[in-house]
This record gives C-alpha cells, sequence and structure tokens, in this order.
C-alpha cells in the first residue's frame, strides 16, 4: 500500500507519502512555473529546513497546520487536473494532521527557541508574498518538505 | 552587455543527474550547430543570484559540469545557457527547478557473490554520491536515502527457475540449492521514496560447490 511511518519526536505516524510525492510529481513542473521568484523560499530561507533535526514533532504539527490552512486553500488554478492533485494533496495532509492530533494528545510536542524562530521565519518569507504567490510558493517547495520529513 | 538578442534559443535545458553528479545538458538552437558558443549560469533556489560558471564560458560543447556547484543535496536549483553566434545571441534559457535528491537516477550496486555446496551468498554495496576529490570521504547513497533497498533475482541456469528477493540490508544468503549448479543474479537498487529505481546489475554467475 506504500504506507510508510514516519518518526517525528514522540510521534510515529503512519502516512502513504509515495501518494502524495505522485501527486506532486505530477504538478511540480506547472506550479513551479508559476513561481518566478528565486530570491524567495519559504522553508528553505535563511536556513535549509534539512538544518533542523530536533524538535521534529513541533516543526511537523506547525507545518502541517501551516500547509491546510495557508496554503492548500489558496492553491486554485485554471486546470482542474492540477487542482484534483492538490485537492488529494490536501486531503492526504488533513488525515495526516488528524493522526498527528491523536498522538499529540497523549504526548507534549517539545518546541524549542530555534524551531519556534523557524516557524517564525517560514510566517515572515511567506508574508513577504501576496498570498496567492506564497502558497503558490508554498505549494511548489513540498518536496523539501517530504524530503525532510522522510529523513531517518 | 548584449542590448539586444535575436538568436534562437538553446533547446532542452536539463540536469543530466546520475548518483548526484549534475551534468547540465541542452541542445543547440534551431537551424545551428557548429561555431555556436554558449555560457552558463545558475542559481540557488531562495538565495537567488545568478553566478556565472567561468569554466562554461564561451564553450562550443552543449553541456556543462556543475557537480561541484549543486553538491548539496538538500538544496534546490536553477541553471541557465545563453548561446552566441557571429556577433549574435539568443536570450537564457533556464531549466525546471532541481532537486537532487529527487531528480537524480542512481546506479545498481555493486554484487560480491560466494557459494557452497547448497546456498549461494550474496553481498552488496549501494552506489556512492559523486565525490569532488578522489581523496573525498565515500557518501553512500544509503545514507542518502532511508528508503533505499535492493531487489535481488537469482536464476538457476539449469532449472530456469528464478527467485526475487527484496532486502534492504546488504547481504543476502539463498539456501537449499542444488549443488553443482550455476546459479546467475541480477539486483536493482530501489529507492521507496522519492521513488528511485536503478537498472540491474551485470549478471553475476557462479556455481555451488560439488557434494
Amino acid at each position: 500500500t506504500g504506507n510508510k511511518i514516519l518518526r517525528f519526536g514522540p510521534c510515529m505516524i503512519s502516512m502513504n507519502v509515495n501518494e502524495i510525492r505522485a501527486s506532486f510529481t505530477a504538478i511540480k513542473a506547472t506550479i513551479q512555473a508559476k513561481d518566478a521568484i528565486r530570491t524567495i523560499s519559504i522553508l528553505s530561507y535563511p536556513y535549509s529546513l534539512h538544518n533542523f533535526n530536533v524538535d521534529r514533532c513541533c516543526i511537523i504539527h506547525h507545518l502541517l497546520r501551516f500547509y491546510v490552512d495557508k496554503v492548500f486553500k489558496h492553491c486554485e488554478t485554471e486546470d482542474s487536473h492540477v487542482n484534483r492533485k492538490i485537492s488529494s494533496i490536501a486531503n492526504s495532509f488533513l488525515s495526516i494532521k488528524k493522526k498527528f492530533r491523536q498522538c499529540n494528545e497523549q504526548n507534549v510536542c517539545d518546541c524549542g527557541e530555534e524551531a519556534i524562530e523557524k516557524y517564525k521565519q517560514i510566517l515572515t518569507n511567506y508574508g513577504q508574498l501576496n498570498i496567492t504567490s506564497a502558497a503558490m510558493k508554498s505549494l511548489g517547495e513540498l518536496d523539501i518538505l517530504l524530503d525532510w520529513m522522510e529523513k531517518a | 552587455a548584449e542590448l539586444y538578442c535575436s538568436l534562437p534559443s538553446p533547446k532542452n535545458v536539463h540536469f543530466e543527474s546520475k548518483n548526484l553528479k549534475n551534468i547540465l545538458d541542452w541542445s543547440p538552437p534551431e537551424g545551428l550547430g557548429e561555431g555556436v558558443l554558449y555560457k552558463v549560469k545558475y542559481l540557488i533556489y531562495g538565495i537567488g543570484k545568478w553566478i556565472k560558471k567561468s569554466e562554461c564560458k564561451d564553450i562550443s560543447r552543449t553541456w556543462c559540469d556543475l557537480s561541484n556547484e549543486t553538491y548539496n543535496h538538500e538544496d534546490q536549483y536553477y541553471a541557465s545557457v545563453k548561446a552566441f553566434f557571429s556577433g549574435n545571441c539568443s536570450r537564457w534559457t533556464e531549466t525546471a527547478r532541481f532537486n537532487p535528491l529527487t531528480d537524480t537516477k542512481i546506479d545498481p550496486p555493486a554484487v560480491t557473490v560466494s557459494s557452497t555446496e547448497k546456498s549461494i551468498s550474496i553481498v552488496l554495496t549501494a552506489p556512492e554520491k559523486w565525490k569532488r576529490t578522489p581523496e573525498e570521504e565515500s557518501v553512500s547513497l544509503y545514507q542518502v536515502y532511508s528508503g533505499l533497498q535492493y531487489n535481488v533475482s537469482v536464476l538457476n541456469k539449469k532449472t530456469k527457475k528464478r527467485w526475487v528477493f527484496s532486502i534492504k540490508n546488504n547481504t543476502l544468503v539463498v539456501p537449499r540449492l542444488e549443488s553443482n549448479t550455476v546459479y546467475c543474479v541480477n539486483v536493482q537498487t530501489y529507492v521507496t521514496t522519492p521513488l528511485l529505481l536503478s537498472g540491474f546489475s551485470k549478471e553475476c554467475c557462479i556455481a555451488t560447490l560439488k557434494d
């Protein structure tokens, strides 16, 4: 089925990363082509998301909410095929977010200073653009998030 | 500085990547071939400052090795090519955003096989990430991709019976075989996500010992 268990601190979440990646790969060129701004990265500036391997639980908790609340709903395109793929990814994130809430109720997700600072930076980067551009750029960086999520 | 460029642009500008050795590759502009010169620049996504690749300035070949510049496989990149021909020039033509981790191709593993009377032992060595210098410490793709595993095919040359195994570690012992028989092994590197699949390794055959 392609389900994989990923560890985020105390939380072990089962998710079908392959399915999300396949949906993203199908629309990656279209979405990234809409993002002409090379000087800003939502997730990677100033420091790569990959530098954050502590407080993974805190970071994923905030990023799931970020994508569900601030990204997917602002990513309507003129292409129904692309829109369907975005919906599929959004639904996967909603399901992961729900599983995460169940874990979060039993375990305390530590949020160290660095993790809080990183999330603030992500919001700052997002705030530099108008909502549609920021949402589209964030969606175009989904592979960065997935790569980070899958790091052992 | 080039004021106005009306030359057709280089085509199909893209990264050809194998084991994170990243080569920028393109085709000449429509209708042109001999005598065209090119220059190349690249940028790190999120920093966005174009950097000229000096070793690929005024070159006539249609590729440029950017492995060094794109060595950090956790970053993402763009590259761009411009053509020059008899005083005229083309516009810059860019790649799509390049994510080394997901956009590279990977090699099959190195395979070593030994045998006893009734079994064969297979030892696999994962391909390595491209190295900047031969002295540099090797980085196995096993360290880069947590989901790296192998598909191992074992063929009894006499009966043509084939077994296929999917294994995560790098050794496999196939027991309960026929003695004095030739078995041939092919192995494929397989990363579950991002989904990466190598070709099969060259066939490696060995005979089990006589009993």
